[in-house]
């Protein structure tokens, strides 16, 4: 067994848990921007990169009461661990703050997929995390 | 097999690589290597105009460089050939310095889908700019081109599928529509494997790297044919270029000076022509046919995996019309992507290859391709052990993902 493709790993790539669309119940946006009289109702939004050297895109749609984030999925394609990486994190994330999720660090994915990856890979396995950052 | 491995200092220092990434860059030999170091401690001088002995033999070094990278392609003169820093800049000097200057709005211009990147950006853009008629070839290269098209832009060699075009027929042919098509060759990966003659091609011009051929980083070739060279304007300008100089007005120096604005890279230029003999002594067949018992030996493995596609393979031609590189992807969901094939390789097995578009995006997405395709490309340094390891990288690749 590799290192770094674990089962869990593989197990999220090929079988995640997250993979799928939210429909927007309205226009998307930026989250930090929502006027006040709305912020308790719950809103989708979206947001995505691309990576078009190696391939991988993603585009991750949440669901967001309060700052909470009570649903979310994820759409697209890439590598393994770009796309355990997320499976991963959004498992991790539903529940959380928005606010909190936007404080974690690259660190934390490692520690979240317990591997230790080369630079390159790191790029990888953080892709989730900068998409989410742009909520 | 004849091992040539012996030749690469690298190999004593990492006996266990094998290295299959010879289309991004090739390795050094123990020669080049030398020949630089030489310049370096012996008579590292500026050239041109110095008086004292270390910079005549600088400036003498270097021009030798010149007439045999001549001889090495089939140049008439050795005032056709421009010392650049790779092939992209041999590119882009051609698109800013002869492109600006006799391409007017409306004129057609062809590139193929095929290109890298570093063949066909620099033309877009240019399209751009000056209002050009962006036209894009098949595989086919030549059906885009009428009357009209002022230039045509083309790979000797894919870099990504390995392909060898038939440049001279292409060219014929271009010039029986427009005879004074101006083509512009990307031979970055031709001039290792195959003989280059530019003469016999016809090309207007033809562009290289040092650092596929076995030569430094930091040094290319732009050929130019002389009616060519005098329809284009230097695009740097600076020391060394100039004839003279006042406070309102320059004039320039005479091609090839013209265009090498600024200290060139002498120790690079003086390697590079040691590269060139490198090659001259194993001697050109001696390469192509170690090189192509090697894609039988690689084509043969690959065809007996069945998760395995080959890039355009059904397009394509002979093994004997193409150089050793072969693009792969999985046509198998389970597995991971070319990223996750070239780590494996790369950590597990010491087989350097390398993952993605290889800058080529246009011909991936041609080819339907999202998260790019596994590279393997073969040097004169290979042999059959290497094929032999990715052989089983590949399969245990495939294990993780199905276990
Ligand atoms: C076909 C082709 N053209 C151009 C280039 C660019 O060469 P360089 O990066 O040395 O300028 C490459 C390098 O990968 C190539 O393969």
């Amino acid at each position: 067994m590799d290192d770094i493709y674990k089962e869990i790993i593989l197990e999220h790539y090929q079988n995640p848990n997250h993979r799928g669309k939210i429909e927007a119940e309205r226009n998307v946006g930026n989250a930090n921007k929502r006027s006040s009289n709305v912020s308790l109702r719950s809103k989708v939004y979206v947001a995505g990169e691309v990576n078009m050297t190696c391939g991988d895109s993603l585009k991750i749609f949440a669901k967001i009461i309060n700052d909470k984030i009570v649903d979310a999925k994820f759409e697209g394609g890439g590598c393994a661990i770009s796309m355990a990486a997320v499976d991963m994190l959004l498992d991790k994330v539903i529940g959380m703050k928005l606010s909190d999720v936007k404080k974690m660090s690259g660190a934390e994915i490692e520690k979240m997929m317990g591997v230790e990856l080369t630079p390159s890979r790191k790029k990888c396995a953080y892709l989730g995390l900068e998409v989410l950052k742009k909520l | 097999m004849k091992n040539y491995k012996n030749l690469f200092p690298i190999f004593k220092n990492n006996p266990d690589l094998h290295y299959l990434d010879s289309t991004a860059t090739s390795l050094k030999p123990q020669v080049v290597l030398d020949k630089m170091m030489d310049y370096y401690i012996n008579y590292s001088a500026n050239i041109h105009r110095g008086l004292y002995p270390i910079s005549e033999r600088a400036t003498e070094e270097y021009e030798k460089v010149r007439e045999k990278t001549a001889k090495f392609i089939g140049a008439k003169k050795s005032g056709e050939i421009i010392f650049t820093s790779g092939a992209t800049d041999s590119i882009n000097l051609v698109a800013n310095g002869w492109g600006e200057n006799n391409l007017k709005e409306g004129d057609e211009i062809v590139v193929s889908i095929a290109e890298h990147h570093s063949n066909f950006v620099p033309w877009q853009e240019l399209a751009k700019k000056r209002k050009l008629v962006f036209q894009i070839s098949d595989l086919s290269f030549s059906e885009k081109i009428t009357k009209n098209t002022k230039l045509l832009a083309i790979n000797h060699v894919s870099n990504v599928l390995g392909t060898i075009n038939d440049i001279k027929s292409i060219i014929k042919k271009a010039r029986t529509i427009n005879p004074d098509i101006c083509v512009v060759v990307d031979g970055a990966q031709a001039v290792a494997h195959i003989s280059v003659n530019v003469t016999d091609l016809d090309c207007d011009f033809y562009c290289f790297s040092g650092h596929k051929m076995y030569g430094p980083t930091g040094v290319g070739v732009l050929y130019g044919k002389v009616d060519r060279l005098v329809q284009m304007n230097p695009v740097r300008f600076g020391g060394g270029m100039i004839k003279t100089v006042d406070l309102h007005n320059s004039t320039w120096a005479d091609t090839p000076e013209k265009f090498e604005a600024g200290t060139p890279p002498i120790g690079e230029v003086i390697g590079l022509g040691v590269a060139i003999d490198f090659i001259n002594e194993i001697g050109m067949e001696n390469i192509m046919v170690h090189e192509k018992e090697l894609i039988e030996y690689l084509f043969g493995k690959l065809k007996g995996i069945k998760w395995i596609n080959i890039l355009g393979l059904q397009n394509l031609v002979k093994l004997s019309e193409r150089i050793g590189v072969v693009s792969m992807y999985s046509n198998d969901k389970r597995v991971g992507t070319s990223h996750d094939m070239a780590d494996i390789l790369g950590r597990k097995f010491n087989v350097a290859v390398r993952a993605g578009h290889h800058c080529a995006m246009p011909l991936h997405t041609k080819f339907g391709i999202k998260t790019g395709t596994v590279r393997a490309s073969l040097g004169i340094y290979n042999d059959k052990n290497d094929i032999d390891e990715l052989i089983k990288g590949l399969k245990h690749f495939y294990k993780i993902f199905n276990s």
